[in-house]
C-alpha cells in the first residue's frame, strides 16, 4: 500500500507554452482534472487544475469584449499554473496514508509523484477511494459485518479465531476507533461463501463483542 | 479494459485513421478507417500478413512515414492531445519523452561504433539533462531490469560483441529509460531464435506490468499474439477487419479472414496425418488494386455475396469488446466451414516406410571448418589450427518416402548438415551413403546420376533464381542437363511441372520479378522436382513466406511428395511446421543430434531436456493452451570451443535429474539411450526419469 501501487503512471502532461484553450480541451478529452506542467525530460514546473483555469473577474473587468477574446487566446499555461515551488508533491515510495494526510492538510485533490524532480505519476482522491474500496472488499461479493469490540489487546484475535475455526476466510478488513467513544473499536470484515445467519451465529458467541451491522 | 486501469481514458485513441503514400501513380491509400484504443498496462496486437499496413499504422502514430507518407484523415489522440497535424518539432519532443519504438532488427537501432553504455546514457543526458554519473547508474539498473547478465560489463561493450537476443534487450532497455507512456514494437522478436524469443516475450509481459506502459505490438505471428496481447486488431489490406480481446478473437473469430488465418497455422498438437492446413486462396491485393466501395476481402472470401462487392461493410459490434467488419459475421458459422474444391491436398497412399532399407544413411559424419590460428607460427605453417565443429558425429537414416525434420536454434549446424549431404561441404570423417553412392565427395566430383537424384529447395526464392531468365527456362534447365526428356518435349514437361505446383501455362514466359514470394517458391519446388529426385533437401522453404502462403506451399510439398514418392529432409526452426510436416524429427544442438525419433515420439515425453526447452518456447496460437515454462539462459556456446562432455550441460535446466547432480555431464559425452528402436535420446538422465516428465503442451 505505497503510493507507487496506487498512483496513475504516465499521467497526462503539458508544456508551459501550451495555450490555455488547448489545455482545457486536452483535459476534457482525457477526462482529467489535474495537469502537471513539465519541461523537457518530464521535469515538473507547475500544476494546472480546473480551478486555476478560472480567471478572476477582476482581471477581466477592465477589458472590453474584443480584448477578452484576445486576452484568453494569448494565455499560456505558464501564466496561470501554480508554480513548481508552490506545488505540493509526494514520492512513490511513501505509504499511501502519508500522501493522504498531505492532501487533507492542504485540502487538495491530487499530488504529482516525483522522483528527483521528474514526474513519474499522479495520485488523486479517486485513487485513495479505490484503495479504500479495495481495503474493505468493495469489489468482492460476500457478507460484510461491522463488529464493535473493546479497545484492548486480544479482541481482534478472538474474532479472527472464531472465523478461522469455521474454516472461513476474511477477504477484507479494516478498523477504526469507534466515533465519539475511544474505549471501543469498530472493525469491518468481509467473509465469502457464508450466509448472513451463519456468520451472525458465530460472531454473536464472542464475548464482549457486538455485531452492529450486517449486510 | 484491464483491471489496473481504473476508468482512465485510453493512452492512445485512433479513430478512422487513413494514411496515404504519394507515388508516381498518385496517392495510394495504404491504411484506411483504422480505429482502436490502447490503455495503460495493456498490449494491443496488430496482426496480419505482409502488405496489410501493420507497420504503416505504427509509423503513422508518430508520423514517421517518410517524405512521401502522410496522414490524410481521421484522428490519432495521444493522452488527450491530437497528433495529426502537429509539427515535426512537437512530435520529436513527444517521441523523446513519451513514446518509444522498438524495431525488428536490433542491429539497426544500435550504433555499431559507440559502446552500449554510451548509447544508453546518452538518452538520459541529452533528453533529460541528467548528470552523467547518475545516468550511468540508471542505465545499469535498466539493463538489470531487462535481465541482462553482467550488465556493468555489457555497458563497456560494442553492439556486435553481444548476441542478438541481448541486443534486442538493450534496445528495449533504451526504449524504457524515458519511462514512456506508449511503446510501439514492430516485430521485435521475429529475427530471434525461438528460445530467445520466449525470454524476450516474458520480459515484455513483466515490463508492461511494472511500468504500466501501453504497448502496440505488431507481428505476423498468431502464436506470439496469443502469448503477449490483451487486445488484438486483425488487419487486412489496410483495414482493421476485426478487433477484440485476445480470448474472443481466438475462441470465436468472426471475420472470414481471421477464421482463414487460424486455419492455415499448424498447431503444435496436431500430427501430420490428422491435420490439414487450409490456405486462403488468392493473395493480398496491392494498395492500388484494393476494391473500392466494397468489402476488401470479398475476392478471397468463401461467403462473399453480391452485397459484399457493392458496399463497404462497417465495423459492427458483435459483443462488447469484439467487433468485425463483415455483413454476415453473425450468420457465418466457422465450425461448419467446409474447404472448397481443390484446397485439400490429395494425398496418394505412400509406400515404403518402416522396415525397408534406408534411402540415406549417415554414420559418424563430421564437418569441421578450419579456423586458422592468428599466431606467428601459423605463418610458417607450424601453427595449430582449430576447428569449428559445425556437424559433429551425426548418424541418422531416412527410410524411403519419409520426411525427416531437422530442428534447432540458429548456429546448431542444420544447414551445414544439408550442405554436406548435397556436396557443398566436404566432411572430415564419417560415412554417408545414398542409393549406393558415396556422399563424401564434393559436388564437383559427383556422378551426374547422383546429382539428379539429390535436389534442394532453398529458403529464399529470390536469391536462388536468375532474374533474367524466364520461369520456363529455369525449370527446363535441369531437364535438359539431365536429359530427362527429349529436347523437343522439354516445354511440355515444364508445363506439366508448372501444373503440378498449381501454376498455369502463362507462367512459362514470366520473369521472377513478376511473381509473388509464394509463386517463386513454387517455381523453386518445380525446379527441384524436375529431375524426379529421390531425395529433396528443403532448407527453411517456408520461413520467408506469409502464413496463408506458407500453408499452400506446405500442402503442395506434401502432395508432390506423395505423388512422386520422394524422400525429404526438411530443415526448419518452426517446431509446429516440422511437427506438421515430418515423419521423423532430429533435434540438433551445437552440431550434434541430441534426439532422434518418429515425430509423435519427439513431441511427447520422454524428452531430451533441450527438446523440452524448445517445445516450451514455441508460441502457441491458442491463449487457453497450457504450456510448461522452461527458459534457457545464455546463448549457444561457440562451436569453436564446445563445452566438454554433454554440449548442452552449460544451459541444461534438468541437470539436477542426473543421479550424481550433473557432475558427469561436464566430463563424459552422454550415451545414446533407446526408448524404442527408432527413438533415441542423447542424455545422461536415465530414461525412467525422462519418462516421468509432463507433456509440454496440454490443451484444455
Amino acid at each position: 500500500m505505497l503510493v507507487k501501487d496506487y498512483m496513475t503512471r504516465h499521467p497526462v502532461m503539458a508544456e508551459p507554452s501550451m495555450s490555455l484553450v488547448e489545455a482545457q480541451q486536452m483535459m476534457a478529452e482525457a477526462k482529467v482534472r489535474h495537469l502537471p506542467v513539465v519541461e523537457t525530460g518530464k521535469r515538473l514546473v507547475g500544476l494546472v487544475t480546473r480551478q486555476t483555469l478560472r480567471i478572476p473577474p477582476t482581471e477581466l473587468a477592465s477589458l472590453n469584449v474584443w480584448e477578452i477574446t484576445r486576452f484568453l487566446s494569448d494565455l499560456k499555461l505558464e501564466d496561470v499554473m501554480v508554480k513548481h515551488r508552490d506545488v505540493i508533491t509526494t514520492e512513490a515510495d511513501l505509504p499511501l496514508e502519508q500522501a493522504a494526510q498531505v492532501m487533507i492538510q492542504h485540502k487538495i485533490g491530487a499530488l504529482p509523484v516525483l522522483e528527483k524532480g521528474i514526474v513519474v505519476g499522479i495520485i488523486t482522491e479517486i485513487d485513495m477511494m479505490t484503495q479504500l474500496t479495495e481495503l474493505l472488499g468493495g469489489n468482492v461479493a460476500g457478507v460484510r459485518a461491522t463488529i464493535r469490540m473493546p479497545n484492548r489487546k486480544g479482541e481482534l484475535a478472538k474474532m479472527t479465531r472464531a472465523i478461522s475455526e469455521q474454516g472461513w476466510g476474511i477477504y477484507a478488513s479494516g478498523g477504526v476507533p469507534t466515533p465519539k467513544d475511544p474505549s471501543y473499536w469498530d472493525c469491518v470484515i468481509k467473509v465469502r461463501d457464508v450466509s448472513k445467519d451463519e456468520l451472525l451465529a458465530v460472531l454473536e458467541r464472542i464475548e464482549d463483542q457486538e455485531v452492529i451491522d450486517l449486510r | 479494459m484491464s483491471s489496473t486501469d481504473r476508468g482512465h481514458a485510453p493512452i492512445l485513441r485512433v479513430r478512422s485513421a487513413a494514411i496515404s503514400y504519394e507515388t508516381r501513380y498518385g496517392d495510394v491509400e495504404a491504411v484506411r478507417d483504422v480505429s482502436f484504443d490502447v490503455h495503460r498496462a495493456e498490449t494491443f496486437g496488430v496482426v496480419g500478413e505482409s502488405g496489410c499496413g501493420k507497420s504503416t499504422v505504427a509509423f503513422g502514430i508518430v508520423d514517421f512515414l517518410g517524405a512521401n507518407g502522410k496522414i490524410v484523415g481521421g484522428s490519432i489522440n495521444f493522452q488527450g492531445r491530437e497528433l495529426v497535424g502537429r509539427s515535426q518539432e512537437e512530435l520529436r519532443k513527444l517521441r523523446g519523452d513519451q513514446i518509444s519504438m522498438v524495431y525488428q532488427d536490433p542491429m539497426q537501432a544500435l550504433n555499431p561504433s559507440v559502446t552500449i553504455g554510451d548509447q544508453l546514457t546518452e538518452v538520459l543526458t541529452v533528453h533529460r539533462k541528467i548528470p552523467a554519473k547518475e545516468a550511468r547508474e540508471k542505465s545499469i539498473d535498466m539493463l538489470n531490469r531487462v535481465y541482462m547478465p553482467d550488465s556493468a560489463n555489457v555497458m563497456k561493450r560494442y553492439p556486435h560483441q553481444i548476441s542478438g537476443g541481448q541486443q534486442q534487450r538493450v534496445v528495449i532497455a533504451m526504449a524504457l529509460l524515458n519511462n514512456p507512456a506508449l511503446l510501439i514494437m514492430d516485430e521485435p522478436t521475429t529475427a530471434l531464435d525461438v528460445t530467445v524469443e520466449a525470454v524476450v516475450l516474458d520480459l515484455i509481459e513483466d515490463l508492461k506490468r511494472d511500468f504500466d506502459t501501453a504497448i502496440v505490438y505488431i507481428t505476423h505471428d498468431l502464436g506470439v499474439v496469443a502469448r503477449v496481447c490483451n487486445q488484438v486488431g486483425v488487419m487486412y489490406a489496410g483495414e482493421m477487419v476485426e478487433v477484440g480481446s485476445v480470448e474472443a478473437i481466438y475462441a470465436n473469430p468472426q471475420h472470414p479472414y481471421t477464421q482463414g488465418l487460424m486455419r492455415c497455422v499448424p498447431k503444435l498438437g496436431s500430427t501430420k496425418e490428422s491435420s490439414i492446413l487450409y490456405p486462403i486462396r488468392g493473395r493480398v491485393p496491392a494498395p492500388k488494386d484494393r476494391p473500392k466501395g466494397a468489402c476488401v476481402f470479398a475476392p478471397r472470401c468463401d461467403y462473399a455475396a453480391d452485397k459484399c462487392y457493392n458496399e463497404k461493410p462497417p465495423l459492427s459490434t458483435i459483443e462488447p469488446d469484439h467487433s468485425a467488419r463483415c455483413f454476415y459475421s453473425e450468420e457465418i458459422d466457422a465450425s461448419s466451414w467446409t474447404p472448397p474444391e481443390g484446397m485439400v491436398p490429395k494425398l496418394a497412399a505412400r509406400t515404403g516406410g518402416n522396415g525397408e532399407e534406408p534411402l540415406i544413411k549417415l554414420t559418424g559424419l563430421k564437418t569441421y571448418y578450419k579456423q586458422e590460428s592468428k599466431s606467428l607460427l601459423s605463418l610458417i605453417g607450424a601453427g595449430k589450427s582449430r576447428y569449428v565443429k559445425a556437424v559433429d558425429d551425426v548418424s541418422l537414416q531416412i527410410p524411403a518416402n519419409q520426411t525427416l525434420g531437422v530442428v534447432g536454434e540458429s548456429g546448431c549446424g542444420k544447414s551445414t548438415l544439408a550442405k554436406t549431404i548435397i556436396g557443398l561441404e566436404t566432411p572430415l570423417a564419417g560415412e554417408a551413403e545414398f542409393l549406393g553412392f558415396d556422399l563424401t565427395n564434393p559436388v564437383s566430383q559427383r556422378d551426374v546420376k547422383l546429382i539428379e537424384e539429390l535436389q534442394m529447395v532453398f529458403q529464399n526464392p529470390d536469391s536462388t533464381m536468375n532474374p533474367s531468365y524466364s520461369v520456363g527456362h529455369q525449370i527446363g534447365r535441369p531437364l535438359r542437363r539431365f536429359r530427362k526428356v527429349p529436347s523437343d518435349a522439354v516445354r511440355d514437361e515444364v508445363i506439366r511441372l508448372l501444373h503440378a505446383v498449381r501454376l498455369d501455362e502463362s507462367y512459362y514466359r514470366r520473369l521472377p520479378r513478376q511473381l509473388s514470394g509464394g509463386e517463386k517458391q513454387r517455381v523453386g519446388i518445380a525446379r527441384a522436382f524436375a529431375s524426379r529426385p529421390d531425395l529433396v533437401l528443403c532448407d527453411e522453404p517456408v520461413s520467408a513466406l506469409d502464413v496463408s502462403v506458407q500453408a499452400a506451399v506446405l500442402n503442395l510439398l506434401m502432395e508432390i511428395q506423395h505423388e512422386y514418392g520422394t524422400t525429404m529432409m526438411f530443415i526448419a526452426h518452426d517446431l509446429s511446421v516440422v511437427r506438421f510436416f515430418s515423419d521423423y524429427v532430429a533435434v540438433m544442438y551445437l552440431g550434434r543430434i541430441v534426439e532422434f525419433g518418429p515425430a509423435e515420439a519427439i513431441y511427447a515425453p520422454p524428452y531430451q531436456p533441450y527438446t523440452e526447452a524448445l517445445l516450451s518456447a514455441v508460441p502457441i496460437p491458442d491463449p487457453t493452451a497450457k504450456q510448461k515454462h522452461i527458459r534457457l539462459h545464455g546463448t549457444v556456446p561457440s562451436a569453436l570451443n564446445p563445452p566438454s562432455g554433454c554440449p548442452f550441460h552449460t544451459r541444461c535446466p534438468r541437470r539436477d535429474m542426473v543421479p550424481d547432480g550433473g557432475g558427469i555431464c561436464e566430463k563424459e559425452i552422454p550415451p545414446w539411450q533407446y526408448e524404442t528402436e527408432e527413438h533415441r535420446i542423447f542424455c545422461h538422465i536415465p530414461l525412467e526419469r525422462l519418462r516421468e516428465m509432463e507433456p509440454v503442451v496440454t490443451a484444455d
